[in-house]
């Protein structure tokens, strides 16, 4: 008789059938046991027959042989009360299909389609593989009882023999057996190869319009589980109602995949246009602007430094120098916005930072008041150069500085420190101020572009900062208590290509780093 | 010595405080608004310095130093921009420019510059 896979989980009549066939075997022999006695003459050779102990053995016998098919036919008789029908298995996969039908995440219908699939029929492995456009393979979307590890890295090349084989066959359901006997040996082994790298005795194609757009290939628990044509017909049929469901899914997917990569190229266009549109305006304004500062500034300063008898009114002199003062600060946004847009195209050079800090420290006492406000540098003894655009870390120090006084005001402590963190590969900048901190909901803006406290200031320093420490690959970062005062924390990134600690370069530096200012 | 110092700018303006400032510290000042000009106060006027501004129309700043420097390697010339593009002051670096400065200007610094220069003019005569 033959045995289905559905019959040996499900209720099989025909199993029901072999099990009574056995259990009134069992009573047969046990009444031959009996009465076998009572026919023999209990006389001469036939006197064994008579003991008393035979049909206790006999019985014992029929009963050690037929002992499986009695408890399997208990089980299936308690099985058939309770749900276990093949049309219940068969209902639970067109649920699931119906479920399907209103899904469109691929993951979900691919564990949905696996697990259900495998746990209704009792299967060892279920794997559903779909195709991934972009390798020009066949990939595991989802799998049941396979170790994750091992489904992930299956693929199936388009040109593998299985795949041809199923573009040969179209929507035919492929059995291992049939299959391979029906082939060459050649092309059966490489067959076999790929249906062993899926494990699968099975594998149904799902087709939609002619596209293969999935493969279900699957495992039996019991090695010699045979599906009759009934289950073949329930395949074809579930195979039809899922190929849909999962072309959908891959169409959704797909779409997903292109509209990111056109937001992403969108916004990275969007980003450079925008750019090139400052760098333009800024590098006009530029031009236009600073001829008309520089005249400005430049009276007042003539003024200011006229030599002479002449002595000025202390209202005239504080008068001239805001005018100097503001010019300058006006002059500084167009400047800033130039050096942000421009991106790290100036020259590089081997820069000695504590030079550079120092030169902006000289810088600053020129434009605040640093009378009261205590600055300490705290530098690295073995601090290396670093390999930079001067003006862009001379930038990130003035930044920094201007930011920590103006958040001091009339009096307080700055510290600066610079370490080498050989180990990471790190140069570390870290400024720390007295001063009046950053409110916490405020501190996710500080280096967002005209973001300010001041009044007078442009909200440009720190996103510059921020935008030159990103094109050297470092990060920054701040941290602050309001009251307590600010830390920010700046790490370049500091390989031997971009460090060195030698002297050799020194004459070259300096022979650079002398010139521009302002 | 008589310090002697070419300014040169398109903006009259720049050129009329920078020179006023100037000869406050006993400067010669001569002043040129366009690079042809320039060229021709080189000659006429032999100054020490040139203070150049880059961007003016017709031969712009880094033409009118090359020039210069063709003719007059020894002359210091110190680059005026409005706009820090660094291609053009790598450029301006490169034709043989000894020092750059921003506008809007610092007197303080420049006329520290302007005087280094001549300094080193002197060391070398």
């Amino acid at each position: 008789m033959k045995k289905t896979a559905f019959s040996h989980v499900r209720t099989p009549k025909t199993l029901l059938k072999k099990s009574l066939v056995a259990l009134v075997l069992f009573f047969l022999g046990a009444l031959a046991a009996y009465f076998l006695p009572l026919l023999v003459p209990a006389s001469g050779a036939s006197a064994w027959v008579h003991h008393p102990l035979l049909p206790i053995f006999v019985m014992t016998l029929i009963f050690v042989v037929a002992h499986k098919a009695i408890e399997r036919l208990i089980k299936k008789l308690l099985e058939k009360y309770f749900f276990h029908k093949k049309t219940y298995a068969q209902m639970t996969l067109m649920d699931l299909a119906g479920d399907l039908a209103v899904n469109l995440d691929l993951q979900e219908i691919a564990n949905l389609v696996v697990n259900t699939f495998g746990e209704v029929l009792h299967l060892k492995t279920v794997a559903l593989l779909v195709p991934d456009p972009l390798q020009n393979n066949f990939e595991v979307a989802s799998a049941y009882g396979w170790r994750i590890s091992a489904s992930k890295k299956i693929r199936l090349a388009v040109d593998t023999p299985l795949l041809k084989m199923i573009h040969q066959t179209g929507p035919h359901i492929l059995m291992r057996g049939p299959v391979l006997q029906s082939l060459s040996w050649q092309e059966a082994n490489a067959l076999a190869c790929d249906l062993d790298a899926l494990q699968a005795g099975w594998v149904i194609p799902l087709f939609v319009k002619g596209e293969l757009e999935g493969i279900l290939a699957f495992g039996a628990l019991v090695p010699d589980t045979v599906f009759d044509q009934s289950d073949f017909h329930f395949f074809r049929e579930f195979a039809a109602v899922i190929g849909p469901c999962l072309h959908n899914a891959l169409v959704v997917k797909r779409l997903r995949q292109l509209n990111f990569e056109l937001q992403d190229s969108q916004s990275q266009w969007v980003q450079k246009t925008k750019l090139n549109a400052i760098e333009k305006l800024a590098a006009g304004i530029a031009h236009e602007i600073h001829n008309p500062l520089a005249i400005i500034s430049g009276k007042a300063q003539v003024l200011l430094m006229q030599k002479g008898p002449k002595q000025l009114e202390p209202n005239v002199q504080e008068a001239l120098n805001t005018i100097v003062k503001q010019t300058r600060r006006a002059a500084d946004i167009t400047r800033k916005l130039l050096l942000y847009s421009q991106g790290s195209r100036g020259p590089q050079e081997w820069v000695s930072l504590e030079k550079v800090l120092d030169e902006t420290l000289a810088l600053l006492a020129y434009q605040a008041s640093l009378d009261k406000i205590e600055i300490t540098r705290n530098l690295d003894p073995e601090l290396p150069r670093y390999h930079a655009n001067i003006q862009e870390i001379r930038e990130i120090f003035l930044n920094l500085l201007l930011n920590a006084v103006e958040a001091v005001g009339s009096e307080g402590k700055i510290v600066v420190e610079m370490k080498y963190l050989r180990e990471e590969g790190l140069l570390e900048i870290t400024c720390s101020d007295t001063g009046k901190g950053i409110p916490a909901d405020h501190l996710d803006k500080v280096f967002n572009p005209f973001y300010t406290t001041r009044h007078e200031a442009v909200g440009l320093g720190l996103f510059v900062t921020q935008q030159i420490t990103h094109r050297y690959g470092g990060s920054i970062r701040v941290e602050s208590q309001v009251g307590i005062g600010s830390l920010f924390t700046l790490q370049l990134p500091c390989s031997p290509e971009t460090a060195r600690s030698g002297e050799a370069e020194k004459r070259v530096v300096e022979g650079v780093s002398g010139r521009g200012g302002q | 010595m008589i310090k002697k110092l070419l300014i040169v700018d398109d903006e009259a303006e720049i050129c009329e405080f920078l020179k006023s400032f100037f000869e406050d510290r006993d400067f010669k000042v001569a002043t040129a608004h366009n690079g042809i000009a320039a060229l021709e106060q080189v000659e006429r006027f032999q100054p020490d310095v040139v203070l150049l501004d880059i961007q003016m129309p017709g031969m712009d700043g880094l033409q009118t130093l090359k020039k210069m420097k063709d003719t007059h390697p020894k002359l210091k010339v110190i680059m005026v921009t409005a706009v820090e593009t660094q291609e053009k002051i790598e450029e301006a670096m490169r034709l043989g420019a000894d020092n750059y400065i921003t506008k809007p200007l610092s007197l303080e610094y420049l006329e520290k510059d302007v005087q280094d220069k001549i300094d080193s003019l002197a060391k070398i005569s």
